[in-house]
């Protein structure tokens, strides 16, 4: 290839200034404005760490991050489920799984916003169908989103309704990089669909698992869409996940120091995240080996 | 059972299985639709009628009164120069990143992997704070600069893999013919790469045109506000009222399917992952 480092950098530059300028900057000012008091918007006095001392000592914010991790646990759990079956199951290019693959990607393609609001006519008590479904089981008079572990449910399912095609689709294009002959050689050897799955399939399908399960917990354990519009966060902060109580604090009660030391102690949570991720499927890795 | 029996049972099953997963997958959409289209007092009616049994267009009249052609422009506008701009910065990118070896490089996949993994709900207050000082708050250029930002990785990282299934020959003999580097991505590479390029704007389309988070947070203006905040502002508005809801619903998701019909080969090629190819 050609080898011009003043070229490169000319046309990379454009990227780099904006990625600076729009991720970087305000990073370093949230973690400036983290460090003092501030009134809307304006930054008062010099707190050292006191903001992040009130946050992680808000029972609000360990009650949310206790949500969060069930929200996150079983959401990845059926999401990554139904989207590598559908993956596996509509993987080949006939003409039924084509068709099957576009309707998967619509949740997908539309917004969260709409999606969910139109599960929560689904759900709603009044006139919705979900109510109605319940009746032949005696359920009419519950409403899902005012129950608890009801609506934490909703949410679950507001999740693997929409997200389903985000695993399938990065879980596809490592299905396609398996090689076929593997699975010939398997077949010759007498090996049944569920050993060559096991034995072939999961072991090569290492690194797209891998990547799939770190974007889906970083896109749930931060989402804040679902539970804004779904359920508002309750019945009674039930589903009052992190990302919604960052939302809050920082834009409706306006506590923009507190809410930037939140915003920096959730962004530092989620890169320890991914390294227990990629450590975890590192150790399995090895035991192996 | 005969060998042909059992393949017919089995495409039987597949057929019954792709069956479910559409109605699971299109329901909501689709009883969203039929919502829309009720006269109100059929809306609540028990049992609910899953086809309308008469046609009212009142709730998106009711729309057109709450000038939703004006969110329609807003967002339409924001995300055009979104993927302008995205497309314009991403690809001179993504050709340094497909055609050169340069000092930096490892630093610039670093950027784009760390941008694409940095979760935007943690990166909101901070950015508010920053848009608030430098006046780009309610502004349409402040969310395209957004936007640009939160996308380019993803753009610059289809498009470079894009670039590199096009032969560097084309190239070579371009430039020994006189174009500049520049010219010859523009009369050159460019012209290549439609589909990559088709494939990328959709990407960045689908995140600005649905985008709701950001827009919520860096808008407070009415006159900036783009069509997914207004539809949320009549969910305040209208309460359980869903005929106008759903009927905003379906403002919204319209323009996307059509343009997703029209473009539907780019995007599945594009989806599949960089392996995209002409």
């Amino acid at each position: 290839m050609f080898r011009q480092d003043k070229v490169a950098w000319g046309l990379v530059l454009p990227f780099l200034a904006i990625e600076f300028i729009f991720v970087a900057v305000p990073l370093g000012i949230g973690g400036w404005m983290s460090l003092h008091r501030v009134d809307f918007l304006v930054v008062k006095n010099f707190v050292g760490m006191q903001n992040y001392w009130d946050v992680i000592n808000s029972p609000a914010v360990l009650n949310s991050l206790l949500l969060t991790a069930v929200f996150t646990f079983f959401a990845l759990f059926f999401t990554f489920l139904s989207g590598f079956s559908l993956a596996l199951f509509l993987e080949r290019d006939g003409r039924l799984q084509v068709f099957g693959r576009a309707v998967v990607l619509v949740p997908f393609t539309i917004s969260m916003l709409i999606g969910s609001m139109l599960l929560k006519w689904i759900f709603s008590r009044e006139g919705g169908l979900m109510p109605l479904a319940l009746q032949p089981l005696g359920m009419a008079d519950t409403s899902i989103l005012a129950d608890p572990s009801n609506a934490m449910g909703a949410l679950v399912f507001n999740a693997m309704w929409r997200d389903s095609a985000h695993a399938m689709i990065l879980l596809m294009a490592g299905l396609k990089s398996v090689p076929l002959q593997l699975y010939d050689a398997a077949r010759v050897d007498g090996a049944g669909p569920v050993r060559r799955f096991v034995r072939i399939t999961l072991p090569m399908m290492r690194l797209p698992i891998l990547i799939t399960c770190v974007r889906l917990i970083l896109h749930f354990a931060n989402i804040l869409t679902f539970p804004l519009i779904l359920t508002g966060g309750g019945p009674n902060d039930a589903t009052n996940i992190i990302g919604l109580q960052l939302y809050r604090t920082g834009f409706q009660d306006f506590r923009l120091g507190i809410g930037n030391a939140f915003a920096l102690i959730v962004f530092v949570v989620n890169i320890a995240l991914i390294m227990v991720v990629i450590r975890l499927f590192r150790a399995k890795e090895e035991s192996q080996a | 059972m005969n060998y042909q029996g059992r393949i017919l049972i089995r495409r039987g099953v597949d057929v019954v299985v792709t069956v479910v997963i559409a109605i699971i997958c299109l329901f909501p959409i689709l009883w969203g639709l039929s919502t829309s289209l009720k006269p109100t007092r059929d809306i609540m009616a028990y049992p609910p009628k899953l086809i309308p049994e008469t046609i009212s267009f009142d709730h998106y009249r009711t729309l057109w009164d709450q000038n939703i052609l004006h969110y329609v422009m807003n967002s339409a506008l924001v995300s055009v120069f979104t993927i302008v701009a995205c497309l314009l910065i991403g690809s001179l990118a993504a050709y340094a990143l497909a055609r050169f070896r340069f000092k930096g490089k490892g630093f610039v996949m670093v950027v784009i992997v760390a941008v694409m993994s940095v979760p935007i709900s943690s990166l909101l207050v901070p950015t508010f704070s920053f848009m608030a000082n430098v006046q780009l708050l309610n502004t349409r250029l402040g969310l395209v600069l957004l936007y640009t930002a939160y996308e380019l990785p993803m753009a610059v990282w289809l498009l470079s893999a894009f670039f590199q299934t096009i032969p560097v020959e084309l190239e070579r003999a371009a430039m020994i013919d006189g174009y500049s580097r520049l010219q010859t991505i523009r009369r050159v590479v460019l012209p290549l790469s439609r589909t990559g390029l088709v494939a990328a704007g959709l990407f960045v389309l689908t995140f600005t045109w649905n985008d709701f988070v950001v827009a919520l947070v860096m808008t407070t203006n009415d006159s900036v506000r783009t069509l997914p905040i207004a539809i949320y502002n009549f969910l305040g508005y209208y309460g359980r009222e869903w005929g106008p809801l759903t009927a905003g619903a379906m403002v919204s998701i319209i323009p996307l399917i059509v343009i997703f019909v029209l473009f539907q080969r780019y995007f599945l090629s594009g989806m599949t992952g960089g392996s995209v190819k002409g």
